[in-house]
């Protein structure tokens, strides 16, 4: 009777087996599972617009937003940030190539583009559908504090945003 | 030789790095001789004809040593003073860059080279 609980090399191969495979799978998870987004190569794109506001990912926002916006830098939301050719152009076209709408656009990209009206070009990320369902457990207080301050300041709570990653594990609110 | 292979290397470079005194000397060949006492009065000063802010102070806070935050978006800012933050004041081409940028935020016009001289120097005075 005691022989069908017998422990056999079998039973350890199957067990090794499978938790080897799992291990796998949950290392290999694609990258839109952890909310990564692409960014524009070099460094022109962090150093130029990520000084005074993070450096937001291209794919939240659909190119014609992109576009609009990079017409009117002279009133960037009040101030001028005007930027010279060739560099704005540079800019323009890597946001165009990474936006929301683009071709190689991820699975949570096309979620983000699907929540913005099509004859809409929205200057403000925090605007969208998308930026409000995906944070809507955040507290008014939590927004509120001094080191967060704005709906514009990703990266205070995201450390990594301006490599283009939001995974949840990566989020670090600030205590005051 | 050698002569040639760092003028290579500086040439081949984006935006060649100097140290804060380099950049410090070349704004005192357009200025004449900068204060470190002026500057310090130009960063604490009060202005009313930018737009962004009335004062250096407003997003650098009242210690150059210390991190800042933006006034509008509220994004943290690296300490300006070259001794707590070391890339500071090392590349010719960023220093116009924010004299222009900010100078236009904070006063509404363009600074003088006596005024970005007697900045940098207070910036460089601060250990």
């Amino acid at each position: 009777m005691h022989n069908d609980y017998r422990i056999t090399w079998k039973h350890l191969l199957t067990l090794l087996l499978a938790v080897g495979g799992s291990t796998l799978l949950i290392t290999r998870a694609p990258a839109h599972d952890q909310a990564n987004f692409p960014m524009p190569g070099g460094k022109t794109y962090v150093d130029e617009c990520g000084s005074c506001h993070t450096a937001y990912a291209p794919g939240m926002l659909p190119a014609r937003s992109w576009r609009k916006l990079m017409a009117e830098l002279a009133d960037h939301f009040g101030e001028d940030a005007s930027l010279a050719d060739p560099r704005r152009m540079e800019i323009t076209q890597a946001l165009e190539l990474l936006a929301s709408d683009g071709s190689q656009a991820t699975v949570r990209m096309r979620r983000i583009n699907a929540a913005i009206p099509a004859n809409a070009a929205p200057q403000r990320i925090s605007e969208t559908g998308y930026f409000k369902f995906i944070h809507d457990e955040v507290r008014p207080s939590i927004w509120k504090r001094k080191q967060i301050g704005t709906l514009a300041n990703c990266i205070a709570c995201h450390p990594r945003a301006n490599d283009g990653r939001y995974g949840e594990r990566e989020i670090r609110i600030p205590q005051n | 030789m050698i002569k040639w292979l760092l003028m290579l290397a500086l040439a081949s470079g984006s935006a060649y790095a100097a140290t804060p005194r380099q950049i410090l000397d070349s704004l005192v060949a357009q200025a004449g001789p900068a204060s470190a006492a002026r500057g310090e009065k130009l960063y604490r000063g009060k202005f009313s004809g930018g737009k962004t802010a009335d004062s250096c102070t407003a997003c650098h806070t009242d210690n150059a040593k210390a991190v800042g935050q933006h006034v509008r978006t509220s994004k943290a800012i690296d300490p300006l003073a070259p001794v707590a933050h070391k890339d500071r004041f090392t590349d010719p081409e960023k220093v116009e860059k924010w004299f222009k940028r900010n100078c236009n935020d904070v006063l509404g016009r363009a600074c003088s080279p006596q005024k970005k001289a007697d900045f940098t120097a207070y910036m460089i005075s601060l250990q």
